[in-house]
């Protein structure tokens, strides 16, 4: 579905060129939710702004469905970390989920039930007529989420999207998404810096070293399909996978 | 009993002041007691003047308030969308509004006379250039992430503009509308009191020459309650434009 | 992963681009028969009166009596509104009080006060003061007003409760607190100062570049009108450097820079 070739990104200006993903290679299946993991500062933003199409490479290719990304892509939604700054303040919660199918021209009947079912199934079905700035920062992640979904995108990128908000939110929200992606069976690639998370949440995961970025390993996460916050974490091949990732990350940081 | 408080803490100051005003009016030629000016305003304004020279005034003052308006947000919009125009042109747009506007007027008259044409033109040049730094600086600082969620959901065009640009950057463009009111009542005052035969400058003018003062007064005072009337109706207008701001909190960071 | 910068350099080249690009215009526009050189002399036409001009010293004493006006009329608004700002903000219930006067006389536009400064000081200095120090004082009054009300309140019983005195409050509390915002409203007040110090000129005929342009205009001295335009905007540019850097050196080295972080 979403397939990454020999992708490189070098940022140029005047007076210095930083190098910042020297040649990353992979690629995310039909239905399979991926979770992207790596120190800070490794370049995981970029990679996620050159897959959506938001920043032009500089070698290498993304292609979605067979065909080469040059801009973003009609079937692609993204779910930015700073949920403060992506949802229109000036719009209530409806608007906000409402807008992209109203450029999309989803006809209105449509796009009332689209609308009503997505912010209900991240339970905010009472909440349509809110402010964003009105809700914690949790509920603004879920809006946004519920805009995400209710665009039935083809690919769902999310870029460390719960970093901001406090743990017990960051487990409900980890635990919505699982649901989601299951309901839906959208292809999901997810950005985070913490081990633990990409774990509980990846099918795979694919370990970023520091910048200039390669891949350290592309891991197939071999946990019982169904997760839960509490038993999936005290497995003991949980606590081997997250060691082992650990490990990959302490080297790709001594390395640098 | 709160009631009474409040209206007293309201009224209490502007009361005694009125009263001062009485006693000190007493034998002064150049300041006629409250009620002079009270029954002169009643006279000179609540009659056929008021169509014949405030109508026109407020409706000069309407007219190139709009024109600078759309003429300061469009362009404003095109300059602020565009890094390189926006460094082309900054020193240039800070250097027209560097201007006092009233020295605009003789030139004005110079070039479209002294009618209605050259009063308008007056507002508009003085207008524009707070509206249009304004929003030249309120698109330039719209929220990236917002303008990446527009790209990744197509919402581009016209939606884009009406959606996001005009509303990202309404703070700013209200604070320029603000100046640019001030601004617009000062030129339909000024273009008025220099070549005119009617309007609300002109009509004052007319009679502080003719020693009329406690109609001079009255003007004043309309004056003021005009550019009371207005600054309330703006107020009103951005309570509305901007309601999600100020309630955002952003108003306050 | 923002914008791509844009260097201070390269900003420096397209604002100079800009400033050749306008004086091209206005000298291609009359040159090449657009408008009658009657109304829009060729930039080169224009430039070279300003400099004339400038070698005359009418223009300089003009240009002095403007700047006197302003500057006088800004100092006076300046420190009454001050004064008159913290008694407000410290004097109890005083706030209340005066809140629907302000509210009332602050809107009045400045220009009102044209007639009865003719008729009480003809074209002279004191009725450009009387329009300047009345439209800058409202500028300065508001900022004041809220700078004070910026002050912690905690900080604030602090301070009483120590037996501060009034004085030493004002001193050490509210002033440094209130500064930024004085500050404020004088770049604000020295904007508005300028442009009635030129208004009043104009109209009242008081002595000044107001004055001159009116004369300009009235004796058909086209290119000098322009002329005199232009030295207004630059003599406005130069007004907002001053304060600017005023604010700057005033509030670099001061406490109060950071009451943001304190509140």
């Amino acid at each position: 579905m979403l397939e990454i070739s020999e992708l490189r990104k070098v940022y140029e200006s005047p007076n210095r060129v930083v190098e910042a993903i020297r040649s990353l290679t992979f690629s995310v299946g039909e239905g399979e939710l991926v979770c992207v993991v790596g120190p800070s500062g490794c370049g995981k933003t970029t990679l996620l702004r050159s897959i959506a199409g938001l920043l032009p490479v500089s070698g290498g290719e993304v292609r979605l469905a067979g065909s080469p990304v040059t801009g973003p892509p009609p079937r692609m939604a993204v779910v930015f970390q700073e949920y403060g700054r992506s949802l229109f303040p000036w719009m209530t919660v409806r608007q906000n989920v409402e807008l992209p199918l109203k450029e999309k021209r989803v006809p209105p009947s449509r796009r009332a039930e689209l609308v009503a079912d997505s912010l209900e199934a991240v339970g905010l079905g009472d909440a349509a007529d809110a402010h964003p700035w009105q809700l914690s920062g949790g509920m603004q992640q879920r809006v946004a989420i519920a805009r995400a979904v209710a665009y039935e995108p083809q690919v769902l990128l999310m870029d460390e999207p719960f970093a901001a908000v406090d743990a017990q939110t960051r487990a409900d929200l980890e635990d919505l998404i699982l649901r989601l992606w299951r309901d839906l069976g959208v292809t999901t690639l997810f950005v985070t810096h913490d081990i633990d998370e990409a774990v509980y949440l990846g099918q795979r995961v694919i370990v970023l070293s520091s910048s200039p970025t390669v891949i350290m390993e592309d891991l197939k996460v071999d946990l019982p399909a169904e997760r839960d916050q509490l038993t999936t974490r005290s497995l003991p091949r949980f606590g081997e996978l997250r060691g082992h990732i650990y490990e990959q990350i302490q080297r790709a940081r001594e390395a640098r | 009993m709160r009631a009474l408080r409040r209206a007293v803490t309201w009224f209490g100051l502007p009361v005694l002041l009125v009263l001062v005003w009485w006693l000190v009016s007493g034998g002064s030629f150049y300041l006629p007691d409250p009620l002079k000016v009270v029954r002169a305003f009643w006279d000179t304004w609540v009659s056929a003047r008021a169509f014949e020279d405030v109508l026109p005034s407020l409706g000069r003052l309407l007219l190139g308030y709009v024109a600078a308006t759309l003429l300061g947000v469009g362009l404003g919009v095109l300059v602020g969308l565009s890094p390189r125009l926006r460094a082309t042109l900054e020193p240039v747009l800070e250097f027209f509004r560097a201007i006092p506007p009233p020295v605009l007027v003789p030139l004005l008259m110079l070039l479209a006379g002294i009618d209605t044409p050259m009063k308008v033109l007056v507002i508009v040049s003085g207008c524009v250039w707070p509206i249009l730094l304004n929003t030249v600086e309120g698109v330039r600082a719209l929220d990236e992430v917002l303008a990446d969620t527009c790209r990744m959901y197509g919402v581009r065009g016209g939606s884009r503009l009406r959606r996001f640009v005009l509303r990202g950057a309404s703070p700013q463009i209200m604070a320029g509308l603000r100046q640019a009111l001030s601004i617009g009542i000062i030129l339909m005052v000024i273009s008025e009191m220099f070549a005119s035969s009617s309007g609300l400058g002109f009509t004052i003018v007319l009679f502080q020459r003719q020693f009329q003062i406690a109609e001079m007064w009255s003007g004043i005072l309309l004056l003021g309650l005009i550019g009371l009337a207005l600054s309330f109706l703006f107020r009103l207008l951005e309570r509305r434009v901007l309601s999600w701001y100020y309630g955002s909190g952003a108003a306050r960071a | 992963m923002s914008r791509t910068p844009f260097g201070a350099r390269r900003r420096l080249l397209y604002g100079l681009a800009g400033l050749a690009g306008l004086l091209a215009l206005v000298e291609a526009v009359p040159r090449l028969g657009l408008v009658d050189e009657r109304y829009l002399p060729p930039a080169t036409t224009i430039l070279a009166t300003l400099a004339r001009e400038l070698a005359t010293a009418g223009l300089w004493i003009a240009l002095g009596e403007t700047l006197i006006g302003w500057a006088l009329g800004l100092a006076i608004a300046f420190f009454l509104a001050v004064a008159i700002g913290v008694v407000i903000g410290i004097v109890p219930g005083l706030r209340a009080a005066t809140t629907s006067t302000i509210e009332f006389l602050r809107p009045i536009p400045s220009v009102a006060l044209v007639p009865l400064a003719t008729l009480l000081y003809g074209p002279s200095l004191s009725s450009t003061l009387l329009l300047v120090v009345y439209a800058s004082f409202w500028q300065v009054l508001i900022q004041v007003l809220y700078g004070v009300a910026a002050v912690d309140s905690v900080a604030y019983d602090t301070a009483r409760s120590y037996g501060l005195g009034s004085w030493s409050r004002v001193r050490h509390l509210i002033w440094p607190t209130a500064l930024p915002y004085v500050m404020t409203g004088l770049r604000l007040a020295a904007a508005v100062a300028f442009i009635l110090a030129v208004t009043a000129e104009l109209v009242i005929g008081s002595p000044g570049l107001g004055a001159e342009i009116q004369v300009a205009q009235s004796s058909g001295a086209v290119p000098a009108v322009y002329a005199l335009i232009v030295l207004a905007g630059l003599v406005g540019i130069g007004v907002n450097v001053a304060v600017r850097f005023l604010e700057r050196r005033v509030l670099s080295w001061h406490p109060s820079v950071r009451s943001e972080a304190t509140t």
